[in-house]
């Protein structure tokens, strides 16, 4: 049903695009500014109303818009023109894989809460962040300046590199859950993982009392080698610090889109924060069971609340906490990469390709190998 | 003789879990994170916030008695500077930005006042020579530092917007008599004669 789709795509837009990535900018100033003991922004007012400090954003995009838009001499117009756009669609458009909700039944209609549902969902997600790898190589070519270039060069290494990583280290994922399909693998996540199970694996039974412990059976606790792998590859595609050696501030003034200036430089900046959306996304999707409610599955919530209340009324319900929980998670992530971000120390350049060609890659490659392992032990 | 030369122990090389990465983020992390929540909380509830910013032009710091802001002119209770215009400040003055033109009152106890007195603060460095200089207390180095403007005329400050009430510049004042008080204390003979 086209309508459907364009009523899911114009969700993604205005929520994430226009309604979460100009308040992820409030949010780092202020959570920087709670972190380092400061009050942060809070002065951009209209008529005395600050809405602490919310108003920035606009403020910024407003004075962004006005400002004139430089193309440098000697720089290729129209590769300048286009590396902004390449850089910032595909963190949009990777969006659109990301389940924000289960798939619900009123009646006859059945409505998934995805925009696509690809059978390769995550390939997706992966290929369309590598193309954003072009937009910094073309933005830093194209500006005909040796800092640009340099920072072009770093970003084309550092995420071609990590992309690897990336890769490799979700494998274990899609061992565990068998699929690449999202709404699948958080289907399989709505469910609890028995602590003690492992023991029938030995040919033991698992006494009554024990089988009590459980978890959610979440991707982190299949694979925690595998969230923290994952997450510091991701964080490390979307260069913010870190790993921010392609932008480089001491080292290469602004890196690859140093001679950008006015709505282009505000596209590879608004870039940026919508990447922390995805990956935040991606991240609590596959590890942190999506829109799935710890200890209360779907079943659970519309066959108890459906008893008294009503099948449709119940499900509706269901929508909606569903949703709640799913960007609750999605702000405890987002939360947590400006945790990390204004954390830690950034990376010196071999650092960032050691931690990842000496560090993660092996990683990662014994990660599937103990996980295949334990699979064949488990599963035979 | 050389002081005590302490060696202190550093540890050079990184333990296996800096190498790790993970704990040591995890360390960093909780610190940031602690303070992140008691800022929240400190924001929500009003109490307890351990941030130190001063909300610049609504809330100000009490500058320190030895702070060097602008001259201006003690103002006597009838309204009248202090100034004799001896020159002396005009003389001390490193930057020339002191202009007096001295006036006569016949018959008067103090018969010098200054017609004119001007400061052209464009070119006043805040050195306080000038208040040093003063043998009547009369110029003093208020704690005024706000003084930008848009052009060079109104940055040279007449008479009439200098003088300040005397009350006013009380603490400066006391400051000043305390230090020179201070100074004329004699010295302690020392115990090792000074080559």
């Amino acid at each position: 049903m086209p309508i459907e789709e364009i009523c899911k795509t114009l969700f993604i837009i205005l929520v994430i695009v226009a309604g979460l990535a100009p308040i992820i900018t409030w949010i780092e100033r202020k959570q920087s500014a709670l972190m380092q003991d400061r009050i942060g922004a809070n002065r951009a007012d209209i008529g005395g109303i600050t809405v602490l400090g919310l108003l920035h954003p606009m403020a910024d995009v407003l004075k962004l818009m006005t400002k004139e838009d430089v193309v440098p001499q000697g720089a290729n117009r129209m590769m300048h023109m286009l590396a902004p756009l390449i850089a910032a669609l595909p963190a949009i458009i990777a969006f659109g894989v990301i389940p924000w909700g289960g798939i619900y039944s009123f009646g006859d209609t059945t409505i998934k809460m995805v925009a696509a549902d690809p059978d390769w969902g995550l390939l997706y997600i992966f290929a369309i962040g590598s193309i954003a790898t072009y937009g910094a190589i073309m933005a830093g070519w194209a500006s005909n300046n040796n800092w640009s270039l340099l920072g072009g060069l770093r970003a084309s290494a550092q995420m071609i590199s990590y992309e690897v990583t990336l890769g490799l280290s979700v494998v274990g994922i899609f061992m565990v859950f068998e699929t690449l399909k999202l709404t699948d693998m958080v289907m399989a996540q709505d469910t609890t993982l028995r602590v003690f199970g492992f023991i029938e694996v030995f040919g033991g039974t698992v006494p009554a009392f024990l089988d009590w412990v459980r978890l959610p059976a979440w991707g982190i606790f299949y694979q925690p080698l595998g969230f923290v792998m994952f997450l510091t590859a991701m964080m490390a595609e979307n260069k913010r610090p870190p790993f921010d050696a392609p932008e480089g501030e001491s080292e290469l003034i602004a890196g690859y889109f140093l001679e950008y200036s006015g709505m282009r430089f505000g596209l590879f900046y608004m870039s940026e924060f919508i990447e922390v959306i995805v990956i935040a996304g991606v991240v609590s999707t596959i590890f942190l069971g999506g829109w799935a409610i710890p200890f209360l599955d779907q079943a659970t919530i519309i066959g108890g609340i459906g008893s008294f209340m009503g099948e449709g009324f119940a499900t509706g319900l269901c929508v909606i906490l569903h949703f709640m929980t799913f960007m609750l998670k999605l702000i405890v992530m987002i939360w947590l990469q400006m945790l990390l971000r204004w954390t830690l120390p950034r990376f010196r350049y071999d650092q960032v390709m050691n931690l990842c060609w000496k560090g993660l890659l092996p990683l990662s490659i014994a990660n599937i190998l103990i996980t295949g392992a334990v699979m064949l032990l488990v599963r035979g | 003789m050389p002081g005590k030369v302490i060696k202190v122990k550093r540890q050079e090389q990184l333990g296996f879990s800096e190498r790790l990465y993970l704990p040591a983020i995890v360390k960093g992390l909780m610190i940031t994170g602690r303070h992140f929540f008691r800022n929240l909380r400190g924001f929500v509830t009003g109490k307890n916030r351990t941030d130190f910013v001063v909300q610049y032009p609504e809330e100000r710091v009490d500058y320190p008695d030895a702070f060097r802001g602008m001259p201006v002119l003690v103002e006597l209770e009838n309204g009248e500077p202090r100034c004799v215009a001896c020159g002396l400040c005009e003389f001390a003055c490193p930057t020339d930005c002191i202009s007096i033109i001295p006036g006569e009152i016949e018959g008067a106890r103090i018969e010098r006042y200054p017609e004119v007195f001007d400061i052209d603060m464009s070119r006043c460095m805040f050195c306080g020579l000038c208040e040093e200089a003063c043998p009547e207390e009369a110029i003093v180095m208020s704690r005024e530092v706000e003084i930008g403007s848009y052009d060079r005329p109104s940055m040279v400050f007449k008479k009439e917007q200098l003088l300040v009430p005397e009350p006013l510049l009380k603490r400066r004042l006391d400051f000043l008599r305390a230090e020179y008080e201070r100074q004329d204390e004699p010295r302690k003979p020392r115990t090792e004669s000074q080559s």
